[in-house]
């Protein structure tokens, strides 16, 4: 026995090995790395002077106008991106849920920009949203003024959250459409026995049964936009004045442009713990669901 | 009443495919002006002629043609197709052994792996893509091919899916196995991957889409050289100011093309891959 459990540690070490060696390298060492630089002013084009600082770069930070803005930039964008989007995709997976005919197409025909890179959405949206473009042309022939969108400070940000939530509607949908897809049909038989309006079989049935994945897909919406940084890379660079730059925009030029690698780990701190948080948050409320649940059984 | 119902039916589902035009003005748009000279983009940007493309004939892929012989554009397609095969071979072996070691062998701190892979599984990458990027500049990397996949093969996410799936596998196959002198390791590959195919293919599919659209990592790896993958290459194309606005929706059009057809041919994977996403945590 004892020789097959050791035969058995040697095999799963085997096994495991080589993703536990990537792992440590390009995972656990960058984290650890990442902890300690925080609290130094590791400047990479002269590491040799690099000293203990303490809190300090937190303080830096939190006093850097740009880090405050772009925090609030990214705020901004989630406030504005995650109603649109999870109301957008709860929305369509309902319309799509109703519809008999033509099903297939319509859960392709929403999917498309999903699949399509943050690259391709950027670059085909600056074309649309361009002074002379195609957006403009339609708002002028309805009768609207024509709109600067990414060229102004104050359109930029809502321009760009607009595009995402278009791009990534689509997955939440799918996501939507397979919790649907698992109610109980009996429930709704039961509650067309009680002549039940269609607005009352959606506040008292299908609300709740997708309570648990409303707040993943909330979730997983909000923590998707704090990340945000391509859309701003390809079609502003951060700018007019800085209204586009995000949180992770100003980690990645902070730490790759500038190398201040101690300032861009404080940054990258705060914001894996502001992550953490709200996946705790998640976690917390989807756990509470089905406990409830099973009180009611 | 019957009547009157399928009346409303057929009502929602024109009103749904109106919409579902509407959503995808953009795509439609790029397709149809990709095979237009900028004369005629510009000039049919006021009619409903803007989302028509234009009739064949023998100028109708210039754009295309322009994109495919004057830049690196086919080169860079094929480099990505090249990591994306990489990737999906590498990241199987690695990533699926790590699985099965988790999910079917006792070894020292086996439950404890699973619980760290799936506190990583939350890490956002931008956040220590700045680390790796120094790493890899250090061992005199950057600019090649090593530098670029190594980081790219491990995936917890991916791990932890296969981990799910060779749990539920039965064990007396392998003690069958055994007595037929079939070692570990070719127990795994020859038994257990072509057992667990739904997973190989939703992993493959996965691998492909987020190499073939990855922007961040390659750009910093790669900066000027030969290496280039789809999506910074086209950055590189629409940057030049000589590159006219059809040549533009041409390229970002040939850039697409790819994951449309692997998504029509494995929507059902992927379709599954986002579902299990949501019914896992929700």
């Amino acid at each position: 026995m004892t020789k097959k459990n050791k035969r058995n540690s040697i095999m799963g070490m085997a096994f495991f090995g080589p993703a536990l060696v990537l792992l440590t390298l390009f995972l656990f060492i960058p984290m650890i790395l990442t902890l300690i630089y925080r609290f130094t002013d590791y400047f990479a084009l002269s590491p040799n002077t690099t000293h203990f600082v303490g809190f300090e770069n937190f303080a830096k930070i939190f006093g850097d106008d740009l880090f405050v803005q772009s925090f609030l930039n990214t705020v901004k964008f989630v406030l504005i991106i995650v109603p649109v989007q999870c109301f957008g995709a709860l929305g369509l997976a309902l319309l799509i849920n109703k519809i008999t005919a033509c099903k297939k197409y319509f859960k392709v025909a929403f999917f498309i920009p999903v699949v399509m890179s943050l690259a391709v959405v950027s670059t085909l949206w600056m074309q649309i949203y361009s002074p002379e473009g195609i957006l403009n042309t339609i708002l002028t022939n309805l009768g609207f003024d024509a709109q600067p969108f990414i060229h102004s400070a104050d359109q930029a940000l809502p321009s760009i959250a607009f595009m995402s939530a278009w791009q990534g509607m689509g997955y939440q949908m799918i996501i939507f459409l397979g919790g649907l897809q698992a109610i109980n049909p009996a429930l709704y038989e039961a509650a067309e026995m009680d002549h039940a309006s269609a607005w009352k079989k959606f506040k008292d049935i299908t609300l709740p049964e997708l309570k648990p994945l409303c707040v993943f897909v909330f979730i997983t919406v909000t923590i998707g936009a704090f990340r945000m940084i391509v859309q701003p890379m390809v079609m502003t660079g951060g700018g007019p004045s800085n209204s586009t730059y995000t949180i992770v925009y100003d980690i990645y030029e902070t730490g790759t442009v500038n190398w201040e690698i101690g300032l861009s780990s404080a940054m990258a701190v705060v914001f894996v713990i502001f992550v953490i948080v709200l996946t705790m948050i998640q976690n917390v409320l989807t756990k509470d669901k089905e406990g409830k649940n099973e009180n009611k059984k | 009443m019957k009547t009157r119902n399928k009346v409303l039916k057929i009502i929602l589902v024109a009103a749904m495919i109106l919409l579902s035009l509407f959503f995808l003005f953009p795509v439609v748009w790029m397709i149809a002006n990709s095979f237009k000279p900028d004369a005629e983009i510009t000039a049919d940007m006021n009619s409903v002629q803007a989302f028509i493309p234009p009739v064949p004939s023998e100028n109708f892929f210039d754009n295309y043609v322009s994109v495919l012989t004057n830049t690196n554009f086919l080169l860079y397609m094929g480099n990505t197709l090249l990591y994306a095969a990489l990737l999906i071979v590498l990241g199987i072996i690695v990533n699926g052994l790590a699985g099965y070691a988790l999910a079917k062998i006792k070894f020292p701190f086996s439950d404890k792996w699973l619980l760290i892979i799936m506190m990583l599984m939350i890490i956002p990458s931008e956040t220590i893509i700045t680390i790796n990027y120094l790493f890899i500049a250090k061992m005199g990397l950057l600019n090649t091919i090593f530098g670029y996949i190594l980081p790219m093969i491990v995936n917890p996410f991916n791990i932890f899916l296969f981990r799910q799936v060779f749990v539920s596998l039965p064990d007396d196959v392998y003690e069958a196995a055994q007595l037929d002198h079939c070692g570990p390791v070719k127990y795994f590959f020859t038994m257990v991957l072509p057992m667990s195919k739904t997973v190989v293919a939703t992993v493959s599919v996965f691998t492909f889409l987020n190499v073939w659209n990855d922007y961040l990592w390659p750009s910093l790896v790669f900066t000027s050289s030969d290496l280039l993958t789809a999506q910074i290459g086209l950055n590189a194309i629409t940057a030049n100011e000589n590159t006219t606005m059809g040549q533009t929706l041409a390229a970002i059009t040939l850039v697409t093309i790819p994951v449309i057809i692997i998504y029509s041919l494995f929507s059902k994977q992927i379709v599954e891959g986002v579902v299990s996403t949501g019914s896992k945590e929700g």
